[in-house]
């Protein structure tokens, strides 16, 4: 079932992403979270033409790994921010994070937001859990003591279960690893561009079958940030304006919370119409999208869920070419975290940002005018957010 | 022992306490009847805080299942089968475990809990074809 609000404000297109910024990706940044969200923040507002005596409100998202926004405003003498979101949260919550500052922009709670995220995932904080304690959740107690307790294994159980129940095959997240390898050789920023191919990809060492290395993203140490503020505004700055067109997050139930529990549905299959509702568009007019890809099969997974293939055909869609930079529906054109890097979700915002204004050089999708980007599809929390975005 | 020993919470105390005895309990609503694991304070269904232990039978069906390969945990070396089992007793229960059988799992096999005495007063529940023998010392996957 899914809720779509009735009363919601018209917020499609009152808001606009104005600036990206970034810093290099590495394996070690050799400086604090509180540096990279600075230097990120910063650059994204060098990028806009803004000052940081324009930004009234800061926004991210994190899991006990980095700088809050009431750490970074002193750092940069941002003084009297009137509103600010530390949202705790993985990568289910990292598109929500621009979603509410679109909110606080559309309501003028703040004029100038800019969202970051910042992380030493290669060098402090390892997502993967290696030399990293265990999370507190009331599920931990039914799972670590089996030695099942991090995101490649609970992502690698899904996708079996999806192979299991509808064919997907290796050899599908293997081609979607190629494709992306592909793109990210085509853009400079990203940590792994050297191209790979099948082969290459089932002779990987396994992680956690049926996953090997190359379905894994990359743990990376960088910072990504994004400016938002009045579609109005936007036009008077120095690059193009994208628009937010829709925001949306929730997502409902989890195969831990009832009945209905299917281990091969996300919450990105309640989110997708509402989100597609609010922008007055369909899985038909995106032109390219930038679906989080902790692995492989993630990709696969939200291929279904948002409607770009039917269930259980996300690895075939996959297969055919679909989703190379020249194929039907370009996915993340960048890399993705499997070859640019792993910045939490916001990477893929950006890089929908940088596709609409026509900037992504040699990986540039020829008229793109609208992007889906997508969070973490809410398997390992039980809710996802997602934006379109879409040039003027 | 285990790499890492559950830290029951003031919902599931019973639960593991049940467990140590060999029994596996699911929570069933006084009000509508629904089953539900894990253990939690409400029914999601109905919204009620009224509930009983019920004991089952462990048993399900193997919904899907993984060989970690990397050392996640300290200790984890040679590489282990989690297996996630879809509980007969309670509609929607999906439950995580070790894998006791001679062969590797089938999609849809039934399976029945097999308890795992790992040191140190700790019980697990892992899982085996059903018709199998029913209590294991704890030897490797994962490495305890």
């Amino acid at each position: 079932m899914t809720n779509v609000p009735k009363r919601l404000l018209d917020i499609r297109d009152r808001t606009a992403i104005a600036g990206v910024g970034y810093t290099p990706f590495t394996k070690d940044s050799g400086v604090s979270t509180l540096t990279l969200a600075c230097r990120a923040v910063l650059a994204a507002l060098e990028d806009a033409g803004l000052s940081p005596d324009d930004v009234d409100g800061l926004a991210t998202h994190r899991v006990g790994d980095s700088a809050a926004p009431t750490l970074v405003a002193p750092a940069l003498g941002l003084a009297d921010l009137t509103w600010h979101l530390d949202q705790f949260g993985g990568g289910s919550v990292s598109h929500a994070v621009v979603g509410q500052a679109a909110l606080a922009v559309a309501t003028g709670m703040a004029e100038t937001v800019v969202c970051y995220r910042a992380i030493n995932a290669r060098s402090e904080f390892r997502m993967g859990g290696t030399g990293r304690g265990v999370p507190v959740s009331p599920e931990v107690q039914y799972q670590a003591p089996y030695g099942y307790v991090a995101p490649p294994q609970q992502y690698a159980m899904y996708a079996r279960a999806h192979m299991l129940r509808y064919g997907t095959r290796a050899e599908h997240f293997g081609r979607l690893a190629v494709t992306q390898r592909a793109n990210a050789a085509k853009n400079p920023r990203a940590l792994m561009r050297t191209p790979i191919t099948l082969d290459d990809y089932l002779a990987a060492r396994w992680i956690a079958e049926p996953f090997r290395l190359l379905d894994c993203c990359l743990e990376t140490d960088g910072a990504c940030a994004v400016v938002v503020t009045t579609a109005e505004r936007a036009r008077a700055l120095r690059r193009p304006p994208v628009l937010i067109s829709a925001a949306a997050w929730g997502g409902g139930m989890s195969h831990l919370s009832g009945p209905s529990a299917d281990p091969t549905v996300t919450a990105a299959a309640a989110l997708a119409p509402r989100l597609y509702a609010q922008a007055g568009l369909g899985p038909r007019d995106i032109d390219v999208a930038e679906l989080y890809d902790c692995f492989t099969y993630s990709v696969i997974v939200q291929l279904e869920d948002y409607g770009f293939c039917a269930k259980g055909e996300g690895g075939p869609y996959v297969d055919s070419g679909a989703t190379a930079l020249d194929g039907a529906l370009p996915v993340n054109t960048h890399g993705g975290f499997l070859s640019e890097g792993y910045v939490h979700g916001m990477n893929h915002i950006a890089e929908a940002v940088s596709q609409l204004r026509g900037d992504a050089g040699d990986r540039q999708v020829r008229g793109a005018e609208v992007a889906l980007s997508t969070a973490q599809p809410g398997y390992i929390l039980p809710a996802t957010s997602a934006l379109i975005l879409r040039r003027p | 022992m285990a790499a890492y020993r559950p830290e029951p919470d003031r919902d599931s105390r019973p639960w593991w306490e049940g467990v140590a005895r060999h029994e596996f309990a699911v929570q069933e609503c006084e009000a509508c009847g629904l089953s539900r694991f894990p253990p939690r304070a409400f029914c999601p269904s109905c919204r009620t805080e009224e509930w009983r232990w019920r004991q089952v039978v462990p048993e399900g069906t193997v919904e899907s299942w993984i060989v970690s390969h990397q050392p996640f945990l300290p200790g984890a070396r040679d590489p282990y089968l989690v297996v996630m089992v879809r509980l007969a007793a309670v509609p929607g229960g999906l439950v995580y475990g070790n894998w006791r059988g001679e062969g590797p799992p089938e999609y849809g096999l039934r399976v029945r809990g097999a308890y795992t005495e790992v040191g140190e007063g700790l019980t697990l529940v892992d899982w085996e074809p059903a018709g199998a023998g029913s209590v294991h010392r704890a030897g490797n996957p994962p490495d305890r």
